[in-house]
Parts: structure tokens; sequence; C-alpha cells
């Protein structure tokens, strides 16, 4: 019983809008709606994609060629933001969780404990005075700075994680190789890399998803078809064709297909890394 | 935790090769060295992007600013914040921003704890639960919005043509009309996307019960009830208290959601969404400023009040 509603509530609205995204406007019209398309149809992935493409006047259900192309554009975009903080981020809280797990150096508490403490700051705190200091620095509508905002939004989260996690791998290997005479170096290449491997494969993919979904920081920073990612373009694309159902689920169809993916992936090292949160 | 349980190992018994320092002393200045190598990055961060603007804010919230206008910028000590506190739209959009954190809170403790308590024994398909559960968390907060569109639409929603045929109601609710209705809804998909961070983690404290307390009670001839009540809630404590300050910070922190479900509207303006009309589209960062430094204090302050209230007791 319990189950069924879990899957209910976690799978309906999905499935509500992959279904919306075959139907007919006429179904969604219908009274009472159509929830089963009667004639299901692609034509709203089509338009989006690039397929129908409408010659002057732009029919009822289809988009512009000038949509479609700021539509992949976004979608590259977000592509592009979003790896280039994966790459940063990972980068700092991999050898900062590892550093804080492993190593005995004064002045670690300090750090740790106000990256932690960092996680309870949002971002609004920060949102206001970054805005000038990147537009001082001409980075607004750039991918960097882009970048570097994301890193500041998910970096303290990351580093988190990934300590919680590297307290959790076995230290006994480590010490053994230490022991045999590997320098720290050689350990750490030969013994410790390939435990965390899982680790880091799952923090890239929470990583990922946090990014993947920002809305507030590129709605500031990323105001053109420059840097503009998605997620925000799929807003403004759904107020301008607010009744065309069909078009606007399947473009949200889209977007949640990538960060679906990689949580179906690598659901079980995902849920070990979020809920390792609690110990 | 295994740092505690780290001990240093004693000295290996190294040949005496004349050596003038201790293998223990080259490790810890190698760790020295290398521990704040490979910090420095998170540091470099923490401080340029993270201490160096809330300072900036903090700064910015006590001056007048008024760049439209080119009037050069005033002292005004905690003006800004009186200004902000008296205004009736922020009171509004904190008060609409204290509604939805209590409902986001409440329904993301019961359901999770009802979720977490459904999935905490194996069952056939669990795996495949998990992952339909983790869904809702990964897909952004905007595409949510989009989603759950369809079910409370006044004219094609899912839940009026449910209400209409199950004749519960007699007309079409505008769900997103009035206020009180709104937030809840709004709030609603907020938790959607919210409520596996809390499945999980609950999940994590319940696992980390150890079972022969459970075994030990049912001898004693205790309910399922009481051993929920005097087992199973005591020792999740500090994972409820993990999955609330979570919780609390995505609520504070609210905007998505709203945004696509209502645009700005004032009858549902979140605190967060009243900083980015103030800063972003009045261009008044003294009064912006004010306010987030106002919403990082009462998140700040909750986060406190959760680690501290349901902190590990001693039993």
């Amino acid at each position: 019983m319990l189950v069924a509603f879990l899957l209910a509530w976690s799978l309906g609205p999905v499935v509500l809008g992959v279904l919306t995204s075959v139907s007919t406007q006429r179904d969604v019209a219908a009274t009472p709606t159509h929830l089963l398309p009667t004639a299901p149809t692609v034509t709203a992935f089509r338009s989006l994609l690039g397929g129908a493409r409408a010659a002057g006047p732009v029919a009822a259900g289809t988009v512009s060629v000038d949509e479609t192309q700021a539509f992949l554009r976004a979608v590259v975009n977000a592509g592009v933001s979003t790896g280039l903080t994966v790459l940063v981020v990972i980068a700092i809280a991999v050898t900062a969780g590892y550093a804080f797990s492993r190593l005995r150096f004064r002045g670690a508490r300090v750090v740790l404990v106000t990256a932690i403490a960092t996680l309870a700051v949002p971002v609004v705190a920060v949102l206001v005075p970054l805005f000038r200091m990147l537009a001082d620095a001409r980075l607004i509508d750039t991918q960097l700075g882009l970048v570097l905002v994301y890193s500041s939004a998910t970096a303290p989260l990351a580093v988190w994680l990934f300590y919680n996690y590297c307290q959790d791998v076995p230290f006994e290997p480590e010490e053994a190789a230490l022991l045999d005479g590997c320098n720290r170096w050689q350990a750490l290449r030969h013994v410790v890399l390939p435990q965390l491997v899982p680790g880091i494969a799952a923090l890239t993919a929470i990583v990922m998803l946090a990014v993947w979904g920002q809305f507030l920081i590129p709605l500031l920073f990323a105001p053109t078809s420059q840097t503009k990612p998605v997620s925000v373009l799929i807003t403004e694309f759904s107020g301008k064709h607010q009744t065309d159902y069909p078009l606007v689920a399947a473009a949200g169809v889209l977007a949640l297909v990538p960060p679906a993916l990689i949580a179906t992936v690598l659901n079980r090292s995902i849920r070990n890394m979020l809920g390792a949160t609690a110990l | 935790m295994t740092a505690e349980t780290r001990v240093q190992l004693p000295d290996p018994s190294l040949p005496p090769d004349g050596t003038t320092s201790r293998p223990q002393d080259w490790r810890a200045r190698s760790d020295r060295r290398l521990g704040w190598l490979l910090v420095s990055p998170l540091i470099l961060l923490l401080l340029g992007l993270v201490s160096y603007p809330l300072a900036d804010g903090a700064i910015t919230s006590l001056w007048t600013s008024d760049p439209v206008n080119g009037v050069p910028n005033r002292f005004v000590g905690l003006g800004n914040y009186r200004d902000v506190l008296a205004a009736p739209e922020t009171r509004a959009a904190l008060l609409h921003t204290f509604a939805y954190l209590a409902i986001a809170l409440v329904l993301e403790i019961v359901l999770g704890m009802v979720f977490a308590l459904t999935l905490r024994r194996p069952f056939r398909g669990r795996v495949l639960v998990f992952t339909a559960l983790v869904l809702p968390w990964a897909l952004p907060g905007v595409v949510s919005g989009l989603l759950w569109t369809r079910v409370f639409d006044t004219d094609n929603g899912v839940l009026n043509s449910l209400l209409l045929q199950l004749h519960v109601t007699s007309g079409r609710h505008a769900w997103l009309a009035s206020p009180l209705l709104s937030i809840l809804v709004i709030t609603v998909v907020h938790v959607w996307g919210v409520l596996p961070l809390t499945v999980l983690v609950l999940l994590s404290g319940l696992n980390g019960i150890p079972a022969d307390l459970y075994g030990a009670a049912a001898v004693d001839g205790a309910s399922r009830l009481r051993q929920f009540w005097h087992i199973t809630l005591p020792l999740l404590r500090p994972a409820v208290a993990v999955a609330l300050t979570t919780g609390t910070v995505a609520a504070l922190a609210i905007f998505d959601e709203i945004y696509v479900l209502n645009g700005t509207a004032l009858s549902t303006r979140s605190a967060m969404m009243q900083v980015y009309d103030t800063t972003f589209r009045q261009l008044d960062f003294g009064h912006g400023s004010a306010l987030s430094i106002l919403l990082t204090v009462v998140t700040i302050v909750l986060a406190a009040v959760w680690v501290v209230a349901f902190r590990r007791v001693a039993r």
C-alpha cells in the first residue's frame, strides 16, 4: 500500500509530464481532460528539436527556427557550465575531503568546520555581492563567471559529502603501504585513489545534478543566449507558449532526461553518499 | 567515528641506519605540508567566493544605494533593516516564507518517516522503488514546477478532473488563485523535490540502530508502537536534526517552484524573491542586502536550533 503510494507520488508527475508531451492539445483541453493521449504524437518534440519547420508565420503547436536553435543552444550551455563546474568542484572537494579525513595538521579542524558552517549560509547571502564583483570584472554572461558562482554554491556541500565518504573508507591498506615504505604520493596514487573512485563517481553525479538544476543563479548571471542554460530558457518558453501544454511538457521532459539518467545509473552510490550525512 | 579510533600505530622498528629524525616526525611534517597543499584550493574558494562576498554584503546593507539616480551612497547604520522590516511587501514575503517553511518541515518529517520505515526492511523490488524515490530530488526545481502544473491547472488539471469525477467537489478550484491554497500547493511541489533527501537521511539513521535493541524490547513484551516511541525515535534524533537542517535551508531559499507556478506575484512571494525584486529589479542594493543578511541570520539561527535541540542524547 505505502509502496504504491510512494511510487505514485514519486513517478506520478513525471509520467504525467511524459504523457502530456505526447498528447495533442485537444486531448489536454478536453473535458474531462484526457490523461492518456487518444492519438499519441511526437509533434512537440519534433518542433522543439527542429524537425517540423514552419515557414513564414509560426503555426500553433510549433516553434520558430530561432526558438529551436535557442533551445539547443541552452542545452549546450547548461552542459558546458555543468561540466566545467564539476571539474572545479570535484578537484576542490576530493583533495580537501581527503586531507581532512586522513592528514593531521594544525588548522584542519578550523577549515573543515568553516566549510561545514558555510552549508547553513544560503546562496542569497553572497548573490548580491558576487553579482557586483563579477560585474566589475566583466564576468556577467560568461561561462567563467557562472562556474565561479556555481562553485561557491556547491563546493562546501561537496567537501562535506566527500569528507564523510573518506571517513568510511578503511585506513589500513593506506597505513600498510606507508609502513612498507611508500611515500604519501605513491600511497595516494596506487592505494588511495583506487579506493576513492566510487565516491568520486557519486560526488560527480551529485554536483552535476545540483548545477544542472540551478535557476536563480543563471537567471541573474546568464542573461543572454551566450550562456543561458535550459533551466532558465524553459521558464521563458513556458511563459510564451503558456497554452501549449504538450510543447511545454516536451521541453520539460527533454530537460529531465539527463538528470534522470544520472540518478538511475548511479542510484546506489548517490543514495549512500547522501544518506551518510546523517551519521 | 573512525577518526577517533584511528590511533597512531606504534613506531615501526626500523633498522638503525643513522637517520636523524624518527619516521613519525617525518610523517607529521609531510602531513602538514601535503595537508595545506590539498586544502588550499578550498581555502581560496571560501575566502574569495564566500567570506569576502558575505562581508561585502554585510557592509552594503549598512549604506544607502541608488545607482539609478547616481546619488552617492550614505551610511545609515541599521536604517535599511528598519525599512525592510517595516515595508509591507517584505513583511508579507517573510510571512509567506515562514509558512512555506512550516508546512514543508511538517510534510517532510511526517512523510519522510513513513517512507523511511516503509523502505527499512528489504522486499522484492526495493531497488526499483529506491530508483523512483531519488528521481524527484534529481530534477531541476523548474522542471518539477512544470510537471506539477498539469496536476494543479484549473481547466486542464488532473486534480480538478479527478475531484469532479469523484464528485468530491462540484466546481473547479483555482488552486493558484487563493493565497493560502497556492502556498500549500507550491509547498507540496517543493517538498516533492526535497523529500527524497529526507527519506535517505532518516533511512540511514534507522540503519544505524542496532537490531538487538528491538529483540530485547520484544522479549520484554514491548509493542511495536512502544518500540518505535522508545527506541526508534530517540535514536533517530541526530538524523532528524540533519533532515530538519537541510529542509530549513532549502525552504528558506524557496524560489524556483514559486517562479514557475505563480511568477513573482505578491500573494505567494518568498523572501528570496523579495531580495531578487529589490536588488535586481529595483537595483536597490542596500535594502536588498539587508534583507538577504536577515534571511541568512534566520537560516543560521534555525539550523543551530535544530542541531542543539536534537543533539545526540546521552543514554
